[in-house]
Formats: structure tokens, sequence, C-alpha cells
């Protein structure tokens, strides 16, 4: 009696569940693209990294539209993060049939088994947003180093321009060890260091985490109330910062940096309390792979790493970049 | 060991009351020790604006691990917790993105977790399957829910109303924190003076002689993890609300910091016994390791090894006062 009542509550809401998650997507099935039979599809085989952040969803979806629009197919697959399952990954679409292979490695050094397997079955390899060792065509991604400089730069005129800059930073570290963070900490450290006035007084990591951010910068604010600028290595996190200093009424008198554009951030630069962030738009990312991928099999040659570029996005020029439909600002 | 002053029959009556009283209030003596030396390490710590924090930080792991002790008092476990705190999040968001009220978005949300959770009972009690394996498979699922609603895309810009939730006040006091131990007193009331709360622990000890003495082992199991689920779902709901934001990767690995909370404070993982007091100061424990650590500005590589260390020591502790008869 109460089993057959609990199955069909559980029905129920499962139906419901489905409904509000089928309501909210709106993705386009799965192209069955009207063949024109004239000539034969170039197909692009895409391994990404993870398919679980809108970063890299937004990345493979330009890829995919590119191709399309360039009249090749592209199919993708999900490592979910994991090094063992990118290698059998690849090694499918290999056995599939692809003309060319865009890898998004899970780790520079893990993925040697995979480029082997497409150098042994002659496919060339490109990577994208992240380095891989051994036998690639090219790299297309961007400089973080470069991007972290330009957060540097922002930062010495925020505090009072070079030469002259005085004040003290929390820089809010991405995940610990990996190459981005070191990167952005790197780049963002170099315009700094010529600045004697400036010091930065803690470097929590927060795993560009939201949530993780907020708590570190919760205790830090109160051991460091005289702070006067806090760089985040992605705009999540300097998002978190933000809300601290709302509910601490400390808005404006903490400057405000974070990197990739996030719209949500770009959103709050109208209040004039956000005070920049770094161009990281995945969809040109994925648009400038697909076409350096059709490029390759036509022949051209490509230098060793393709930039896909970066700008700085201030209250100054906000408005241009300002679209709610995008997660991520693209390039103008 | 001091030389016996007394008669040994007193000497041993006077440790073992001391002993008593250790075992009975050992993790609120840890967390005073706690508070002491972190009192003596930085004047900032023992200010009433960051317990107030702590207070609101922990408020979303504190709500998880109340469900979680329900589970792991029936001798079970639920390691889908972080992911359905994800799912329950983007749920609420996206619901109150498309312009529905509190209500409804909020209502559906614990609905959609209270229903996952008793997937993982009805599996558990009528399929048999060990809650291990269900609520890891319910981990991935639900994560894989979590990121369908939107297709990965955070949920921003949600209405200033939803935002009072997680991060407004009450007074001086965050209402997520109020929440917290609103549930918390509730939690302590079913367990002590429901015949449903005692039954857990009968069913915890030995299931099968529970049976026999006519509790209804398999709904109540079911009951729990739904509890657990919607517990869980009411924890994302404050997630986005605090963050205002939906985000389905929130609460990554939120599963294992819950059952350390719940096993700090002194709930067995074989089941039968423990119970929420316990888990709330297992919370408080950890968290007033994190914010000693940032407070005082410890490298963060230093704080994971120190709190792997004072996890264990804790745990040792523990059990070397339980055995202590």
């Amino acid at each position: 009696m109460f089993n057959k009542k609990l199955i069909i509550l559980l029905m129920v809401t499962l139906l419901a569940m489905t409904l509000v998650a089928g309501c909210s997507g709106d993705k386009a099935p799965e192209g069955d693209v009207a063949d024109n039979g004239a000539e034969e599809q170039l197909v692009i085989g895409f391994s990404q990294v993870t398919l679980d952040s809108p970063f890299y969803v937004a990345l493979m979806e330009a890829a995919e539209a590119k191709a399309d629009e360039m009249g090749a197919k592209l199919v993708y697959v999900d490592a979910q993060n994991d090094i063992a399952k990118q290698n059998k990954d690849v090694q499918d679409l290999i056995t599939r049939g692809i003309d060319i292979l865009l890898l998004n490695a899970v780790n520079p050094s893990g993925v040697a088994p995979a480029i082997k397997a497409a150098e042994e079955a002659g496919i060339p390899v490109i990577a994208v947003d992240r380095p891989a060792q051994g036998e690639v065509a090219t790299f297309v991604g961007r400089d973080n180093k470069a991007m972290g400089k330009l957060a540097g730069e922002l930062a010495v005129d925020l505090l009072g321009g070079v030469g002259a800059a005085e004040g003290k930073v929390i820089e809010i570290q991405g995940a610990a060890g990996g190459q981005v963070m070191m990167d952005r900490r790197d780049g963002f450290h170099e315009p700094l260091e010529q600045e004697a006035g400036v010091e930065i007084v803690q470097s929590p990591y927060a795993d560009y985490v939201r949530a993780n951010a907020v708590t570190a910068f919760q205790d830090l604010l109160q051991a460091n109330p005289d702070v006067n600028l806090v760089y985040a290595h992605n705009d999540d996190m300097a998002l978190g910062a933000y809300q601290v200093l709302e509910q601490n009424d400390m808005l404006g008198d903490v400057k405000i940096i974070g990197v990739d554009g996030l719209m949500e951030a770009i959103q709050k630069m109208e209040t004039g309390n956000y005070h920049g962030t770094v161009l990281n738009d995945p969809g040109y990312l994925g648009e400038v792979a697909v076409e350096t991928a059709l490029g390759v099999l036509d022949g051209e040659e490509y230098p060793e790493f393709v930039d896909a570029g970066t700008s700085l996005i201030t209250p100054d020029n906000a408005a241009d970049y300002i679209n709610p439909d995008l997660v991520f600002a693209s390039k103008q | 060991m001091q030389p016996a002053v007394d008669s040994k029959q007193s000497e041993v009556k006077q440790s073992s009351k001391f002993w008593d009283v250790f075992k009975r209030y050992n993790l609120l003596i840890l967390i005073l020790l706690f508070v002491a030396l972190a009192a003596s390490l930085s004047p900032k710590f023992l200010t009433v604006q960051n317990f107030l924090n702590l207070l609101q930080q922990s408020s979303v792991i504190g709500i998880v691990s109340i469900g979680m002790t329900f589970v792991i008092i029936v001798a079970g476990i639920d390691l889908g917790v972080g992911s359905v705190v994800a799912f329950a999040g983007m749920i609420a968001a996206v619901l109150l993105a498309g312009g529905h009220g509190l209500v409804i978005s909020i209502g559906v949300a614990l609905l959609a977790g209270m229903a996952l959770g008793s997937i993982n009972g009805f599996l558990t009690t009528k399929a048999k399957v060990p809650a291990f394996i269900v609520t890891l498979a319910m981990m991935v699922a639900a994560r894989g829910l979590a990121l369908l609603v939107t297709d990965g895309r955070p949920v921003f810009n949600l209405p200033a109303a939803f935002n009072w939730l997680g991060a407004g006040f009450i007074g001086p006091f965050p209402v997520s924190g109020l929440l917290w131990l609103l549930i918390t007193l509730i939690a302590v009331l079913v367990l002590t003076y429901t015949t449903f709360g005692r039954s857990l622990y009968a069913i915890g000890g030995n299931a099968e002689s529970a049976r026999l003495s006519g509790i209804r082992v398999e709904r109540n199991i079911i009951i729990v993890f739904a509890i657990s689920g919607m517990l869980s779902a009411l924890a994302g709901v404050v997630l986005a609300s605090w963050l205002t934001v939906g985000q389905p990767t929130a609460a990554k690995g939120l599963e294992l910091d819950a059952i350390a909370a719940v096993v700090l404070g002194g709930t067995n993982l074989f089941g039968g016994s423990g119970g929420v007091l316990g888990t709330f100061g297992g919370v408080w424990l950890m968290a007033i390791i994190t914010n000693i650590f940032n407070l005082l500005g410890l490298s963060s590589y230093y704080q994971m090894i120190f709190m792997g260390l004072i996890i264990v020591a804790a745990l040792i502790l523990n059990q070397f006062v339980a055995n202590r008869d």
C-alpha cells in the first residue's frame, strides 16, 4: 500500500523534474545535417578536458557553430577531467574516423598515448586552450601570463600610477600548482614588483570557486581591514570578494580586479565598484581553433603558438561588452 | 602516574569520574581548546563579528551534515549530498530567473532533493544495493542533472529578495546561520523525543532485531534518505542565495567534509550511535580550524596538512575516550 504510493510519488516528482530541466535547456538536437553529398565532409574531432564548466561549454559550442559554418563536421568527447578517459576517448575518435584532432589536454604530459595514436593514424593534432607535450601541429591558446600582466598594470594604475603606486593587495589564487594559476600570478606580480609602495599581504588559494573565495576573503578582510585592492585569478572568485565587501559596506574602499570577462562581473562594473577584468573569450578561442584546424588540413603553416588574444575590460569600456545572453564577454 | 594518596578504590573512582566527564564533553573540550589556542594566536579571532561570519560560512555544510548524521546513524552513508546541493541550487535559480516566486522556486527545489533522497533510500532498502554504491551513483547522476538544467551555464541576476536567505541578517545574526540553528534544534528533538528518531538508533545498531521488535525498518530508512536529500536541497538553495548565483559545479567534495564533521562529532560510522549536537560541534571545529589558519595567514599547503592531522588526531581521541570503560 505504502510502496505503491511512494512509487507514484517518485514518478510524479521525477516527471516534474524532467519538465523543469527540459524547459530550461534549449540545446538543439544533434545535427542531422542534410548531406549535400557533393563532397566528403571533413570531420574534426575534439577531445575536451571537461564539460562541467561554462567556459568549456561555450568553447565547444562556438567550435561546433564555426565548423558548421565552414562546412565541416565536429564530433566531440568529454574527458571529465580524467586523463585515462581522455586517452581512451581519443582512441575512439580515431577509430570512428576523423581528419584532424583538437585536443584540450587534462594535463600536458598525460596525453602522450593519445598523441602517439593520432600520429600513427596520420592524424594531425592541435592543442587547444591547454598545451600538450609531443608532436602537435600548433597550440591555439592564450597567454595567461599576459592576462595577469594586464591585471597587474591596471592594479598599479588604480593604486596611484607607475612609480607612485601604494597599497596593500590581497591576491585570491586559483588551484594550487596549476599552470594557469602560476601564469596569472607571475604575470600579475611583474608590474607590481617595480613598485616599492605596493605589498601583497595575503595569497589564499580558493580553487577558482566563489564559495571558497567568500570564506577566505571574509577572514582575510578582518585580518587586513586596510587592504586597498583585491585581485582574483578569475572573476567568479573576485565576485565572491565583491560580495564580502558589499556586506561590510566597504564597496568602493577596495578595488576589485578579476580575470575571464565573466558577464556577471562586467555587469557589476556599471556600479563603479568592480574595476577590471581581462578578456578570456572562450567562443573566439573555439572559432580560432576550428579555423586553424581547417588551415592545417589545407597545408597552411602555423607558428608554434597561435594566440587567441586578450584585452582589458574596465568600467570605461564595459558597455561595449555587455550582452546578457553570454556567460563570457566576447571579443569586440 | 602520581603515587596513590588515597586508597586505590577512591583513585579509580576519581579517575573514572574524570573520564566520564571527558567522555561526555570531549568534543566541547576540544573546541574550547582550539578556541583558546586561536584566541592566543590572533587578536582578531575572539570577536563577535568573526563568530557571526563563521555562523554564516558554515551554514551550508552545517545543514548538509545534519542530514548526513541521520543517514550515518542508521549505518548508511550519503555520497550524493554535494551533487544534490548543486542540483537544487540550479533548480531554484532557474525558476527564479524565469520569474517564478520564491515559494514555488524553493519548494520545487526542496521536493527535487527529497525525491532524489527517496530514490537513494528506495534502492538501498528494496533493491538491497549498498548505500555506498547507490549514493555514489547519485553523486554522478545528480551532478549530471545539475549540468543539464542549463547546459552547464551558471545562472545569475537572481532577484534581490532571494539574497536575503543566504546573505541577509536578522539583527546581527545571519539568516542562514539561524536557519542552521533552527534545523539543528528540530533534529535534536526528533532524534531524542520521537519514536521515529529513537527507532533510528535501533536500526543502526541491529536492523534485524529492530525489524523483529516491530520497527518499520525499510520505511524509516527511506525517510532518512529523503530527509538527507531535502536538507541538501535546502543547503543548495542557501548556497545559491548566499552567492547570488546558481552554479552546476558548486559544492564538489562537500560530501566528504560533511562525513568528516559527523564523525568528528562522535557519530559512529557503523551506525547506532551519535547525534546532531555532536555534528554541530564537528562543523564548528572544522570551521574554527580553517578560520584561524586564514587569520594567521598560514600557507594553504600547510593548511591542508594540518587539517588532515587534526581530523585524525580528533578521531583517535574520540576512539580512545569511547573505548575507555
